[in-house]
Parts: C-alpha cells; sequence; structure tokens
C-alpha cells in the first residue's frame, strides 16, 4: 500500500496513509508514546467545541489587550455589547450593517465550496454599485419597479462579468485567481475613480462623487426608527438561494465535487471549467448585488469610500461559517455588531475603534486554528 | 565483504487493514549494493522507510554497526549514518546546488559556502560529474538533479545510502550514468540499498538481492548465483493461484478498438508510443505490465480526460476524440480508477452522492436541474444492499469506508448502468482477499453479461485468473500478446520487464 502512486489531490486527506506520513504536523510533533495524527471523521461536535474554543480565546486575548491600553475590559464588553445590540435601534443598526456582509460572505463561500479563490469581493461589490448607477443615469425616468428590477439585474451582470474576467482567465489560461482578483479590485477602483472625475461627477460639487439619486430610488425601509432597508430582506432570500443551490440543485453538487476532488470530478465527466465559470459569475453576482443594496439603502450617491473592506470582510466571514450560507448570516451578523458596538466603545471608554479590526483579525486566526485542530487528535500509541 | 553493517530483525509494520511489512530479516553487509525487489504492494517502501526512521516499527529491531536502532525522524536516521534519495526529489528548485545542500543542515547561521563549494567540487570532480555547484537547481536535468540529491546525502556523511525507485525518472542513458557512479561509490565503501522492481536492473547492478512479496521476505540470495527468471518467480510467487471456474468466453464483436494512439506525457502519467489494442464483448483482456509504462496514460485516454495526439479510440465503432468524458461514459463506458480516493471519490460527498457519481445529471437522477432525491435514495439503498456495501447509512461520509467498500461503491456506480465496456485499473489494489475476489467475481459477471472488460493490472495472478487473453504493456505499446493457456510466468515476466523490447536491448 506504501508503493501506491502519489497523484492525488493536495487537500484530499488518505485514511490508509497509518503514519501521516506527508502531514507537517504529525512529522513535526513525535513526542514519545503520543502523537498527533489526523482525524479519519471531524464531526459536527468537534468542530464545534473547537469553535467555541476559539471564540473564547478570542475574547480572552482581546481583554488582555484592554488590559494593556489601562482599561477595563468589563466595561469595554458591555458597551460594545450595549452598541450593538443593547436597543432596538442599535440591534436594527447591526443588522443594516451585516446586510452587505451577509451578501459578500456568500460570495467568498460559494466560490471557496468550489475550490476557487474569489478574493475579488471587495471588486465585484463595486462593480454592482457602478451597475445600479449605470441603469439610473441612463434611464432615471422609467417608472420605479421596472427601474429597481433594471438596477439589480445590472449590479449582478456587472459583479458576474468583473468576476468573470478572472475565472475567464483562470480556465483558459490557468492564471491563479487570487492574483488576479486581488488585481482586478486595484483595476475597477481606479476606473470607478476616472468615472466620479470625469462623466459621473455632479456638476455641483468638486468631491469626486455623483449626483444624489432621486428619492423614488431608495430601498423602502422596514421601520421608520431605523436605516434597516430591503436590502436585508433581499441577503436572507439570498442566503437561503444559496444553501438550496448548493444542497438541491446539480450545479450545486458539481460546485461542491470540484471542491473536494477536482481530479475526480474531471474523470466523471464533470465540465471543471464551465463549472468554475458558473460559480465565479454566482459569487460576483452576489458581491454586485450587496453594491446594490448599499447604494439603494444608505448611500444613494456613488463615492469612492462607498464600500470600506466590505468585500475582504466578506471574505473573513465565510471562513468563520465554513462556508455554509446559513452559518454567514449568523458569521455576518456576528461582525456587524462588531462594527457598529465599537462605535459606541469608543465613544464610552475612549478605547479606538480600530481595536475592531484586532478583534476580527484575531478571531479569524483561531477560527482557522480551530478549524485544523479539530481535524486532529491526540493519540498514544504503543 | 562480509561484515554486516545492517541488521534488520523480524520487522513488523501494520497498516489500518494490511501488514506491510510481516516478520522482515535482512542482514546489510558492508560496502554491498543490495537491492530490494518485489512487487507494488510488496512492502519495499515501507521497510526503506522504517530504515530512514519515517515509521517506527510495531515489532522486531533495527541494528546498525551492531548497536540498536531508535529512528524518531529521519533527521535520527541521517545522524546514525543513514541516508534516502526519494522517488520525488526534495529539493529547492529556485537554489543553487550548494544552497541546496546546506539548507537542510543546522549549520550555525555563518554559513562558509565556499567551503561547501570546495568539498562538492571534489566530489563532482571524483566521480566525473558535471555539474556547476552555483548552477541553480531548477534547470538541472532530472538525472543531474538526483545526483544533487545524493551528494547531498553523502555531505552529510552517511555510511548506508537508500534509493527508492532511482530509475524510474531516468533514460536509459541516465541509468547508465546512476550505475556508473553507485558502482564507483560502492567500490569505496559506501553501502547502497537500492529499491527496485525492475529485474534487468537488480540483475545488473546489485551483489545480493532480497525479494519481498505481500510483506514477507521470500528470500536473500547472491545476485550471481541466480538467473532473472529465478528471481521473477521468487517476486511473483505463482502458487497462490485461486481458482476461478470460469466458462471459455465467446467474444463477440469489438467494443473497443484502439488503434496507433500516441500521447506525450504531460502530465506525469506515462506517455503512450503507438499502443493499439481490440477487445470484443464477451471477453476480458488482461493489460499485464510494470507500474509507469503507459498503463495511466491509457485509463485517461480512454476516459477521454487526455485526447491522444495521433491515433483512434473507438468505442461501439464511435470515434471518441471529440467526445467529452461524460459523453463517452454515455457511450456505455465505465471505468474503475487506479487510486480510487483521488481519482474516483469525494470523499467529503455522502456514500449516496458518490454513488450517483458522473450520472448526476442523467434524467433518472435529476429533473430540471435539480437533484431527484428520492430516486438518488432508492437506488443508493439498492446498491448499498446489492454490493453489500458496509456502511451505517446511505447519509454516511464517504470517508469513513474501509478500503474494500470504498471500491464496492465504485462498482456499484459503475456497473449500474450495464456498461458494454468497463476499464478495470488495478480494481483490486491495496484489498484484502474477500473484498479482492467479490471484486474479482463482479468482473468476470460483467464479461459473462456480454460486456467487454479491459482489466489493467500488476497483479499477474489476476491477470491470468480472469484473463481470456493477455497483452503486455512495455514503454507506451502493447509488446505481445498471448492466452492465459499458452503464456508462461517467466516468458511474461521477461516481455514486462523489456526483454522484449529492442529499443531496451540496445540502450543497455
Amino acid at each position: 500500500m506504501t508503493d501506491q502512486i502519489t497523484d492525488r489531490a493536495p487537500s484530499d486527506p488518505q485514511p490508509e496513509d497509518g503514519g501521516g506520513r506527508r502531514d507537517p504536523l504529525s512529522m513535526l510533533f513525535q513526542p514519545g508514546a503520543w502523537r498527533i495524527e489526523k482525524r479519519l471523521v471531524v464531526r459536527p461536535w468537534h468542530e464545534f467545541i473547537t469553535l467555541i474554543a476559539a471564540l473564547v480565546a478570542a475574547v480572552a486575548i482581546i481583554a488582555g489587550l484592554v488590559l494593556v491600553i489601562g482599561k477595563s475590559p468589563a466595561d469595554s464588553f458591555a458597551a460594545l455589547y450595549n452598541g450593538a445590540f443593547g436597543t432596538r435601534e442599535s440591534t436594527l443598526e447591526t443588522l443594516v450593517q451585516a446586510t452587505p456582509l451577509i451578501l459578500t460572505g456568500l460570495a467568498a463561500a460559494i466560490a471557496f465550496r468550489a475550490g476557487v479563490w474569489n478574493i475579488g469581493g471587495e471588486g465585484q461589490f463595486f462593480a454592482g454599485v457602478m451597475g445600479t448607477w449605470f441603469v439610473y443615469d441612463l434611464w432615471g425616468g422609467l417608472p420605479a419597479p421596472l427601474l429597481f428590477v433594471l438596477m439589480f439585474i445590472f449590479a449582478a451582470l456587472a459583479g458576474a462579468a468583473w468576476a468573470s474576467v478572472a475565472s475567464g482567465l483562470l480556465v483558459r489560461y490557468g492564471t491563479n485567481e487570487i492574483l488576479t482578483t486581488v488585481m482586478l479590485n486595484f483595476v475597477i477602483l481606479y476606473i470607478l475613480s476616472y468615472l466620479l472625475a470625469g462623466p459621473w461627477q455632479s456638476p455641483d460639487t468638486f468631491y469626486y462623487q455623483t449626483q444624489r439619486m432621486a428619492d423614488n430610488t431608495y430601498l423602502p425601509r422596514f421601520f421608520s426608527v431605523s436605516r434597516l432597508h430591503w436590502g436585508f430582506a433581499i441577503a436572507l432570500l439570498a442566503a437561503l438561494a444559496v444553501y438550496w443551490l448548493i444542497r438541491r440543485t446539480t450545479l450545486g453538487y458539481e460546485i461542491r465535487g470540484i471542491g473536494s476532488n477536482m481530479v475526480a470530478s474531471r474523470y466523471k465527466g464533470i465540465r471543471v471549467g464551465t463549472v468554475t465559470l458558473a460559480t465565479m459569475a454566482i459569487s460576483g453576482a452576489l458581491a454586485g448585488i450587496a453594491g446594490f443594496g448599499e447604494l439603494l439603502g444608505l448611500h444613494h450617491r456613488v463615492q469612492l469610500d462607498i464600500a470600506e473592506g466590505i468585500g475582504f470582510t466578506g471574505i473573513i466571514i465565510a471562513l468563520v461559517a465554513r462556508l455554509h450560507p446559513l452559518g454567514v448570516i449568523v458569521a455576518a451578523i456576528l461582525f456587524g455588531a462588531l462594527v457598529n458596538g465599537s462605535t459606541a466603545m469608543q465613544y464610552e471608554t475612549g478605547i479606538p475603534k480600530a481595536l475592531v479590526f484586532v478583534i476580527e483579525g484575531t478571531t479569524l486566526a483561531l477560527v482557522l486554528i480551530a478549524a485544523m485542530v479539530s481535524r486532529y487528535r491526540i493519540r498514544k500509541t504503543g | 565483504m562480509t561484515e554486516t553493517i545492517l541488521a534488520v530483525d523480524r520487522v513488523t509494520k501494520r497498516f489500518p487493514g494490511v501488514i506491510a511489512n510481516d516478520a522482515v530479516t535482512v542482514d546489510i553487509r558492508r560496502g554491498e549494493i543490495h537491492c530490494v525487489l518485489g512487487e507494488n504492494g510488496a512492502g519495499k517502501t515501507t521497510l526503506a522507510d522504517v530504515l530512514y526512521g519515517v515509521y517506527r516499527p510495531d515489532e522486531g529491531t533495527v541494528t546498525l554497526n551492531g548497536e540498536p536502532l531508535e529512528l524518531h525522524t529521519p533527521r535520527d536516521a541521517i545522524a546514525a549514518g543513514i541516508g534516502m534519495v526519494h522517488q520525488h526529489f526534495e529539493l529547492v528548485p529556485p537554489m543553487s546546488v550548494v544552497e541546496n545542500v546546506v539548507i537542510g543542515t543546522s549549520a550555525s547561521q555563518w554559513l562558509d559556502l565556499s567551503e561547501v563549494r570546495d568539498r562538492l567540487n571534489e566530489f563532482f570532480h571524483n566521480y566525473d560529474v558535471e555539474i556547476d555547484p552555483d548552477a541553480e537547481v531548477g534547470r538541472l536535468s532530472v538525472g543531474e538533479q538526483q545526483w544533487v540529491e545524493i551528494f547531498k546525502t553523502l555531505y552529510f556523511g552517511v555510511e548506508v545510502l537508500i534509493l527508492d525507485e532511482p530509475t524510474a525518472v531516468l533514460t536509459p542513458q541516465g541509468v547508465q550514468e546512476l550505475f556508473r557512479i553507485l558502482r564507483r561509490m560502492r567500490d569505496e565503501g559506501l553501502t547502497i540499498i537500492l529499491i527496485t522492481h525492475k529485474l534487468k536492473e537488480v540483475m545488473e547492478l546489485s551483489d545480493r538481492v532480497t525479494v519481498l512479496r505481500l510483506g514477507k521476505v521470500v528470500g536473500t540470495v547472491n545476485t550471481a548465483d541466480v538467473q532473472m527468471r529465478d528471481l521473477a518467480q521468487m517476486m511473483v510467487g505463482r502458487e497462490v493461484l485461486f481458482q476461478f471456474d470460469k466458462e471459455r468466453s465467446d467474444p463477440g464483436e469489438p467494443v473497443l478498438e484502439v488503434d496507433g494512439i500516441h500521447l506525450p506525457s504531460v502530465t506525469g502519467r506515462g506517455s503512450l508510443k503507438g499502443l493499439s489494442l481490440t477487445v470484443c464483448a464477451g471477453e476480458v483482456v488482461g493489460l499485464a505490465g510494470v507500474s509507469g509504462n503507459g498503463q495511466n496514460a491509457l485509463f485517461d485516454a480512454l476516459v477521454g480526460v487526455e485526447k491522444p495526439s495521433s491515433g483512434d479510440i473507438r468505442i461501439g465503432g464511435v470515434d471518441t476524440a471529440e467526445l467529452s468524458a461524460n459523453r463517452i461514459a454515455q457511450l456505455g463506458m465505465a471505468s474503475v480508477p487506479a487510486d480510487r480516493i483521488a481519482q474516483g471519490l469525494l470523499m467529503d460527498f455522502k456514500v449516496k452522492e458518490n454513488l450517483v457519481l458522473g450520472r448526476h445529471r442523467s434524467n433518472t437522477f435529476s429533473r430540471g436541474g435539480l437533484l431527484n432525491r428520492g430516486a438518488i435514495d432508492g437506488f443508493a439503498s439498492k446498491s448499498i444492499e446489492g454490493f453489500d456495501i458496509r456502511t451505517p447509512s446511505a447519509s454516511q461520509s464517504t470517508r469513513t469506508l474501509s478500503g474494500g467498500n470504498l471500491q464496492k461503491v465504485i462498482m456499484a456506480r459503475e456497473l449500474s448502468g450495464e456498461p458494454k465496456l468497463l476499464v478495470a485499473h488495478q480494481p483490486t489494489r491495496g484489498l484484502d482477499i474477500s473484498a479482492s475476489e467479490y471484486v474479482r467475481r463482479r468482473l468476470l459477471e460483467e464479461r459473462d453479461r456480454g460486456a467487454a472488460v479491459l482489466l489493467m493490472s500488476e497483479d499477474l495472478d489476476e491477470i491470468f485468473q480472469l484473463s481470456d487473453r493477455i497483452a503486455v504493456i512495455y514503454d507506451g505499446r502493447i509488446v505481445s500478446e498471448t492466452t492465459p493457456e499458452q503464456a508462461d510466468l517467466e516468458s511474461l515476466g521477461l516481455s514486462m520487464a523489456g526483454a522484449d523490447s529492442v529499443d531496451v536491448g540496445s540502450a543497455s
């Protein structure tokens, strides 16, 4: 058995590989009679326990940081929590923050499920914003329902098209999609800079921004007191749709298939290139729809700082949610709460808002470590 | 010459479901070239890994120069004086030869590269090897990279050098050059252990040879005392043949016609050089051959994931040149890949999902782009029962299944469509006896049903048991054809080793 051909997909663990030979962790730790080895099956409760442990560890580390600054961790966490969920208004505002994150989180999750590393959510978000504005700019006089539908479709198409630049290069030439998606983020930002300094610039300002959109293009809000708009409902529906797509459709089966084992998928007749293109188009469309929601729900004019890293945070959310579409909702609300609560924390305790980025980064690192740790066990060997 | 340097005493190493080394005892003498010969899966590499500290033996001991060896890692092995060159090199391509040599040392951070360079130059000069120590390793030929690996090991001052299938990546000329260097090293006192399954190399190079079969030592002999056919017999071991009550076949129309296909080796899965082969309905054609002679490339070409650069493949008379893997499967071709985990299954998927892989878009299992879960569940429970797949449920993660059950999942999936053509590559590799028997019986049932079966196997017993005709593949071509009745093991073994091939004869 050890003479077997080693032509395996890199991500494919080898259950019969008793010694864990190509396994860096077990090569590293071989202390006497104890050894760390790969689990054959990772059960949900393994993952759950390590996830909880990671979150507890993240809280502990952040508490330590707050102590170093010379503040009380308890007060700070209380301020953070109250800012995020303390009142009905703050809870609703947390959901406002979570809305685009759900969509960009889904965008990353579906691509990662297929093993395609779309790091271009930010750029595809911009594409969605631009697609929306493009329709408004051209056909702003159309009746509102029709205009909404057109703006939605164009936002999704623009996001999909921008993502497809990277996936097209990947499928056709094997270009690394991580590099292309990252760089396309910059490209579209500069295209937008040009448009905002030229054709799309509002005539009554020197700022790089468009005119304010007409009131009838505002996404309706749920409660008069909050900014929570229909984009949140769209995001929830999108999460359900992605869940359904992945579990119930043949395309979803193939997306998971190429992500699980591209070689075997190819041998069994799945068109890896086609599925990759489809996945990236869906992923880009989701990020584009996030742009649509933010523009029509909150900003109502196109500016360069409209994204605020929403596309990148989506990547973190997807990973924290272990690429589960419904988990993305939970993770996005968690991160939305961080963003929202941190303002109150800064106001009440004087801790800089930037701590949120530390929290995000720490949480991601620990969750990723937890994901790996849950795949191993420590066993006593004879 | 008779002093024992390395003594392996009743070493046993078990893996889940298989005993890779079963009380293996070998004495390696100082200053000899000792070949360890055996078929794939005989336990050669496991033995080497035990000697190199990759695995620890479950039982038994290894002594070096009379001292018991306690190896925890390869680093311990190197410190003790045992070095190993793997089939896959462990070099850093963008770095220079010198840098690659020092990279494994834990010397102080102030490295004196010029001293290393001088020593390397001395080595190279000594062995008439022309390599620039400052050359980038990635730009060297495969043969030169192998020398760097060998010299790297020597630089650590090892006494025993283990080489795992070193000639697999070399041209015939490269092999001769390697052998020349190895002989020189032996003459200067180095002990060399060479892992191989190539009889010719053993005969040409070694002083003594130990033959392994199914994890056990068949014997250790002086190379000068034996003929190639003796070794072939020891290696293959005819007496364990199982008997199947096999009806004579009644071949019908040709189903698979392969006509002079060439496939360059771009994917590292071997190449085809004008291979032709016909398999008719209702017969099993056994394709015998040592691994690495084009079996992988042939499998890829038949399945349709690689397209031959010239020549034709016809299935049921239809040319498959322009067809996707999916369309080829729809012609009635089923395939059982050699590496079931890497090529045949999605280990993250549920058992029932794997049972429909490839047919998940068919009308049976989907409707309007949606998976037909009822049909999939029904088919899964039928398959699990019909093929006796041992799994707690159809929704179980495939990863938890044993090797035999994984193969049953693939068999159930591939045979469910009543294929016209079945291509099985190493269908019983790594399986225990009962699972192997089950798979073999199923293959014969397919034949009796009227399917054309192409069985590619390195297990000659299996080939003899199941085949109606036997073809031998060597270096990307069919070099001989025979029947089990006419064939004798020795001539078959020789032809698998390339004795029939004109090319090899002239190169050596």
